[in-house]
């Protein structure tokens, strides 16, 4: 067993790797009472064309079954269903399927050994049939219809649609009506096995646990089950160029929303494939340089936002985020306003200003203070702290790091980073408007 | 006050809540009260200046909402900040620095003339709720149970839009806002609630604080919860039509209770109704009739309500409220199951 601690925020994480492959997670918090238990399976909704291990033909699947499978795997054998079960020890339960992976989740204050072995029993039991399937297709539809109404996840979906040419991200994660329509139980099984392997999933447990105790009630759960060998994920590539810079629609909305991104490099681009960095300590890092930047530029202190303010472009600080996994990397700023293009040309100025100007020490040094605090509150709930865990070990993080990294980021640094990212040619908008 | 000690977290929050009266008259003003308030005090005397300071004490999170509680009308001021033991170095008390912080914001407004409110700041600030209200059709969940509370509660308090409304808003300057201001200072229930690692005397800390000390005493002006007999009122539909994907219903249900005892019963009873993927909503009009993805209810134990929420497809209407309606008889005749 590894086990790393982080002095600052005063937390330790235990690592086990089972013989079957799996790989245990565990952050104690004594006298918490609640239990987090998170079940991580490497297969997103992007993974839809892969090579299984010990075979040779390229699989290509139909978009959506990452999340159809995540929909259908609560069905149990015999006729119950493993939420009922659940809810019924009085335990919260859930799913989600994002990008880059699966995940099935629950949190309790009492009953968490009784709830962890319906939990473990139904994640490895899949039970599909043609009729099952067929049901589950009303519901998904309807769930991808309340999507389309909403104005923020057009927005988003737009997004990525200016940037990008083939990656799969800018695919709705529950698929289209079109392609759920093409999934069967062949296919659900196909993709079950391949992918939950206990080689290919993560299991994070936080709560007031004894760390070697724990990890032998995981044992004691599993079903016999052997490490089956290197899944090859076959992704397109992507060209460097954003594929236009703005995307506007009409939905019915009073207030126009905006999102601007800023297409990155990363391991799908035809170009950076070589020159990007797989050492993990600097993907932190400029992730880090990328949350200061964004505060400094577009924040709640800083001079842009105090203009677009005072004029009524926005009056709300923006959502500013950078999304990142292994296959692409971009920032979203997003919000409403009254006049999106105005806000996009003034952030594209801006960026240009910063860059001539360089960087203010004074505002860097209270930004940094104000992103290290962020960091640390990032572990005041179980749920949290195991998600970020689960995510960030997806991308090949230990999520402690941001903490150990901010210190040694500098002005230089930011300035380096500000040029390499912030480019005006890998800029767009999108706009909801009425 | 209200104080929890605790030293499970890495955090300590501070929270003040002022609760008065909900009614048509002051909708408005206390919609525009908060958001005044957050844009400068006599110490921090612009949002920038708010906002840099927070960022110095590592990202404090200041906020403030607006609430509608039963019958009351609640402004919600917090602020939260990084227990001391995990900052990265000796730094002063965080948690006196953040009460000084928020009690200044909430009681120590940046005045013009030492009269009136700033009028650049509430002419903006007008302006943004007048765009949020106008706003509210946007999210379709949302309008559809406001509009739902709206004809249920058409001539009560708890019919008000909690942001109030557009006509309002031209009558109101920066003098007759402040006068206001002060007069629900002066008559409102203050809570303050603390949660945190406290370590020495944080209620005389509070007490002795010179925004504190100015207040006078009072017997506040709030409605307590009552459990009066609502009327039986006959089924009453209303239909909007509006360019969407999905239809939203939501089906709006007064509840009498006779003790606050019985309280606990309806929490229950909505559970089984639509709390939870188990209950009878979920189960009937989502897993057996697949017509919706969602398909939830809700209960408020302060106005004794429950709001059905189904997202539909607009033609299985006549069918998905069949289904609802049969849950609310099944639970009549006691078949939870």
């Amino acid at each position: 067993m590894q086990v790393i601690e982080n002095l600052k925020v005063k937390e330790k994480v235990y690592f086990e790797k089972l013989n079957n492959g799996l790989m245990v997670m565990i952050i104690p918090k004594q006298g918490i009472q609640k239990k987090y238990m998170i079940w991580g399976i490497n297969y997103g909704s992007n993974d839809s064309v892969f090579i299984a291990p010990k075979e040779e033909k390229e699989t290509k699947v139909p978009n959506g079954v990452a999340h159809f499978l995540e929909h259908k795997l609560f069905e149990q054998e015999n006729g119950s269903n493993a939420l009922d079960t659940l809810t019924a020890l009085g335990v919260e339960a859930n799913a989600y399927t994002s990008n880059d992976h699966t995940a099935y989740l629950f949190e309790c204050t009492d009953n968490f050994y009784e709830a962890m072995d319906e939990f473990m029993d139904y994640v490895q039991h899949p039970y599909f049939t043609d009729e099952n399937v067929e049901k589950e297709k009303g519901i998904i539809e309807q769930e991808i219809m309340m999507y389309d109404d909403s104005p923020e996840w057009k927005v988003y979906i737009n997004t990525l649609l200016a940037m990008y040419h083939n990656n799969p991200v800018k695919i709705d994660i529950a698929g289209t009506k079109d392609s759920i329509s093409k999934i069967d139980k062949d296919i659900l099984y196909k993709c079950y096995n391949t992918f939950y392997n206990p080689s290919n999933m993560v299991l994070v447990i936080c709560g007031d646990f004894e760390v070697e105790k724990i990890i032998e009630e995981v044992k004691k759960r599993l079903i016999p089950n052997t490490p089956k060998g290197e899944i090859k994920r076959i992704y397109p590539k992507e060209p460097e160029e954003i594929v236009k810079e703005k995307i506007e629609q009409n939905l019915e909305v009073n207030m126009p929303l905006y999102s601007i991104g800023i297409k990155c490099e990363s391991g799908c681009n035809v170009n950076t494939q070589a020159k990007y960095a797989l050492n993990k300590s600097d993907e932190v890092k400029k992730h880090i340089a990328i949350d200061i930047l964004l505060y400094l530029i577009i924040g709640k202190s800083s001079k842009l936002y105090k203009k677009l303010y005072n004029q009524g472009i926005i009056f709300m600080e923006p959502y500013l985020s950078y999304e990142f996994s292994k296959t692409y990397a971009h920032i979203i700023i997003s919000g409403q306003s009254s006049n999106p293009d105005e806000v996009f040309l003034n952030f594209k100025q801006e960026v240009k200003e910063f860059i001539e100007k360089g960087i203010d020490k004074n505002n860097f040094e209270r930004i940094k203070k104000m992103i290290y605090g962020a960091y640390i509150k990032e572990y005041d709930d179980v749920e949290n702290i195991s998600r970020m865990f689960l995510a960030d070990y997806f991308k090949g993080i230990n999520s402690f790091d941001y903490l150990e990294e901010i210190e040694g980021i500098n002005v230089e640094y930011l300035e380096q980073i500000l040029k390499d990212v912030f480019k005006e040619d890998k800029m767009v908008i999108s706009i909801v408007k009425n | 006050m209200h104080q929890i000690t605790t030293s499970k977290f890495k955090t300590n929050l501070v929270a003040i809540f002022l609760t008065n009266e909900l009614n048509r008259e002051n909708v408005t003003k206390n919609a525009l009260i908060p958001v005044v308030l957050k844009r400068g005090s006599k110490t921090m005397i612009s949002q920038e200046e708010i906002s840099k300071q927070m960022e110095e004490m590592y990202g404090a999170s200041f906020d403030c909402g607006l609430d509608k509680t039963g019958d009351n009308h609640v402004l919600k001021f917090y602020i939260e900040t990084i227990n001391d033991n995990y900052l990265p170095k000796e730094e002063n008390n965080m948690l006196e620095l953040s009460i000084k912080k928020l009690l200044d914001i909430v009681f120590n407004p940046l005045l013009e003339n030492e009269n009136s409110f700033k009028k650049d700041y509430l002419e903006q600030e007008k302006n943004n709720i007048k765009q949020i209200i106008e706003s509210k059709a946007d999210n379709k969940a949302r309008y559809a149970l406001d509009r739902c509370i709206e004809e249920m509660y058409k001539n009560e308090p708890f019919g008000l839009y909690k942001y109030g409304y557009v006509e309002d808003l031209e009558k109101i300057d920066g003098k007759n806002l402040y006068e206001y201001y002060i007069k629900l200072i002066n008559t409102c229930k203050i809570d303050i609630f603390i949660s945190g690692n406290i370590n020495n005397d944080i209620n005389k800390f509070i007490l002795e604080n010179e925004n504190i000390t100015k207040l006078n005493e009072r017997i506040p002006k709030y409605v307590k919860p009552n459990n009066s007999i609502k009327e039986i009122t006959k089924e009453n539909i209303v239909t909007e039509s509006k360019e969407v994907t999905q239809g939203k219903l939501v089906i709006g249900l007064d509840v009498n209770l006779q003790t606050e005892e019985e309280k606990y019963s309806a929490l229950i009873y909505n559970s089984i109704l639509g709390g939870s993927a188990n209950s009878k909503l979920f189960q009937n009009v989502r897993e057996k009739s697949h017509l919706a993805y969602v398909a939830s209810s809700s209960y408020s134990r302060y106005k004794n309500n429950i709001f059905i929420n189904c997202g539909i497809e607009i033609k299985n209407y006549e069918k998905a409220l069949e289904i609802v309606k049969k849950q609310l008889q099944d639970m009549k005749e006691r078949k939870l199951h």
